[in-house]
């Protein structure tokens, strides 16, 4: 149907439209709920929240476990990811579905693993609580649970950037005489950086954000276990101004983090 | 110019864009009343709209028109249940330390009243309120705190002349099974090394706890002892099971609890301790129909079932002491 110049105008118009109102559709959704967390409270309100004692022990808490947690995942993870990628043994594809499993695994169930596994009781924290490092309710149960349900986040994007990057590269290297591991850190991290970068930038967001499986395994008590995300979640019937404080906090951080990211992590992996 | 059409047709496109995203978001405005947080906001938000918790369906299978229908035999007396097909359901919120008891309570709730069946949201009490005051849906709330009652009384939110006080209960420290760190009297719960695990003091356990921890310091122990059993906490619960289940894996030494999660463990569970009924603390469990429900009808004849005979007796049986 041959349409006029006028019939093909208002069909673009129409297409253009609804394009305009997806993309701000699905950009208000995502949006509006943080403006309203801001407009729900006043400046003045914000800063005495943050004078709170347990607001500021929550903060220290939580950015002190997510970099540790961080650094765990990426100083054993990357090596891993390497050699899990240009390597085939047995039970490859077996681990392959165990990295992804604290992906899909609720994390009220993570915790109960850990507290069953680690705790007083437990196969392994029976003798760690008997040599006088109990592992359950101590800061360094928060770190293990933001490893185990981060770590997916890391490692999956280690594992494809690793599987994209040429494999020329490293053997060009080889051939001129570097050892593996001076292959790993002079060439491949720094081919693959950027994608590492925003993978651990997931990590760490998703390890800030841990609830169920601290709240299950760390326990809560303010300036040990007590994270952000409890601090909010027990500051909801309390002192609700406290959990908005600590809310906009985080949202200001997960922010400064990803504008970070965007303007650090610009490299293309060199493909296959 | 063909450019400059582009661009024109283009800026029509992001104009009718944005109109039509006003014409929306024009309709969701405007809706239940924002409850009052604790400091007045600036501006009231965009558009926040309520969003109920389970909603009762329309649908819910009543196989009885308006007729009287005779309750199953109990021997109470009952009003003759008169409700419309769209009432069959009832949303309970309920203090979480009424788990054990609630599928008893939904059991016996169907019995007398025929094709009305309830469905519970068990949480911390402090959890529910917010819930409530934030516009979820629910026909009963049982709160096991009478400041939180007061506080949503005070907010309207509950139907005239329905609060009525339901149950009470006081608080005992249990322990796991075997007694491991053998606590045999308040004063161990001191003793350097022992783990605790009590609920957050926004939770109505948890206030009761510190209440009975301030009586023994001033009545039987110490300050001191006082300061020693919060530095033993190694954790603060949102919930009151939360406490029970730390205790039941064998996690803590001791954990403060209701009577009434003592009393309707299987035997073996746990070994208890008690507190003198001098230094204890009686938690007064309310109920009460809200406002904002839609089945009036079901909601109050779930209250009526609550403080009858029968209900009553289902709370007795799992531990719970009388208003």
């Amino acid at each position: 149907m041959a349409s006029s110049p006028a019939g093909t105008d208002i069909r673009r118009t129409i297409a253009l439209a609804c394009a305009a109102v997806l993309v701000a559709a699905v950009t208000l959704y995502l949006v509006l709920p943080i403006l309203s967390l801001f407009l729900r409270t006043t400046p003045e309100i914000f800063l005495a929240s943050l004078a709170d004692p347990d607001v500021k022990s929550a903060l220290a808490l939580s950015l002190t476990t997510s970099v540790i947690s961080l650094a765990i995942i990426v100083l054993a993870g990357t090596p891993f990811a390497y050699v899990h990628c240009r390597h085939r043994y047995p039970g490859k594809v077996l681990v392959d579905t165990i990295i992804d499993l604290p992906l899909v695994l609720p994390p009220a169930v993570a915790g109960l693993a850990l507290l069953v596994l680690y705790g007083r009781a437990g196969l392994v924290g029976k003798y760690a609580s008997m040599s006088g490092f109990p592992i359950a309710f101590t800061t360094l149960a928060v770190i293990m649970a933001q490893v185990f349900v981060a770590s997916p986040f890391y490692l999956r994007q280690a594992k494809s950037l690793f599987d994209q990057l040429d494999p020329a590269y490293e053997q060009t290297a080889r051939t001129l005489g570097a050892s593996p591991a001076r292959v790993f850190t002079t060439v491949v991290v720094p081919l693959t950086a950027g994608g590492l970068v925003s993978g651990a930038v997931m990590t760490f967001g998703r390890a800030l954000g841990e609830f169920g499986a601290t709240i299950m395994f760390a326990g809560n008590l303010p300036g040990v276990t007590q994270t952000m995300p409890l601090a909010v979640y027990v500051n909801l019937a309390g002192d609700f101004n406290a959990a908005i404080a600590i809310s906009i906090i985080l949202v200001a951080i997960s922010f400064a983090i990803m504008v970070t990211v965007r303007l650090l992590a610009t490299n293309e992996v060199p493909h296959a | 110019m063909k450019h400059q059409s582009e661009r024109k047709i283009s800026g029509i496109a992001i104009i009718w864009g944005m109109l039509l995203m006003a014409v929306l978001f024009a309709g969701c405005t405007g809706n239940s009343p924002q409850p009052a947080a604790t400091a007045a906001p600036l501006t009231p938000a965009a558009a926040t709209p309520a969003a109920p918790a389970a909603h009762p369906s329309a649908q819910a299978p009543v196989t009885a028109a308006p007729t009287l229908v005779p309750p199953a035999p109990v021997a109470t007396t009952t009003p003759a249940p008169v409700y419309t097909s769209s009432e069959g359901n009832v949303v309970a919120f309920a203090a979480a330390s009424l788990k054990g008891v609630s599928s008893q309570l939904a059991a016996d709730y169907a019995k007398m009243y025929p094709g009305h069946s309830v469905v519970f949201n068990l949480d911390g009490t402090q959890a529910l309120k917010t819930q409530v005051q934030n516009g979820a849906y629910a026909d009963i709330f049982i709160s096991a705190s009478n400041a939180y009652t007061n506080e949503l009384t005070k907010g309207g939110y509950f139907a005239d002349g329905t609060v009525k006080p339901l149950a009470t209960n006081y608080i005992i420290v249990i322990l796991p099974a075997g007694n491991p760190a053998s606590i045999r009297s308040p004063a161990d719960l001191a003793k350097p090394g022992v783990k605790i695990a009590m609920e957050d003091k926004a939770v109505p356990a948890g206030t009761a706890t510190c209440a009975v921890l301030a009586n023994l310091a001033k009545s039987t122990y110490n300050a001191d002892w006082n300061t020693s059993v919060f530095k033993n906490v190694v954790t603060y619960e949102t919930s009151e099971p939360g406490v029970a289940t730390k205790v039941q894996l064998g996690e803590v030494d001791a954990g403060f609890v209701y009577e009434s999660t003592a009393i309707a463990a299987k035997p073996g569970t746990y070994a208890t301790l008690t507190i003198p009924k001098k230094d204890n603390y009686l938690q007064t469990y309310t109920i009460g129909v809200l406002k904002g429900s839609q089945s009036t009808g079901a909601a109050r004849d779930f209250e009526n079932f609550m403080l009858s005979g029968a209900g009553q007796q289902d709370l007795k049986e799992y531990g719970f002491r009388p208003a």
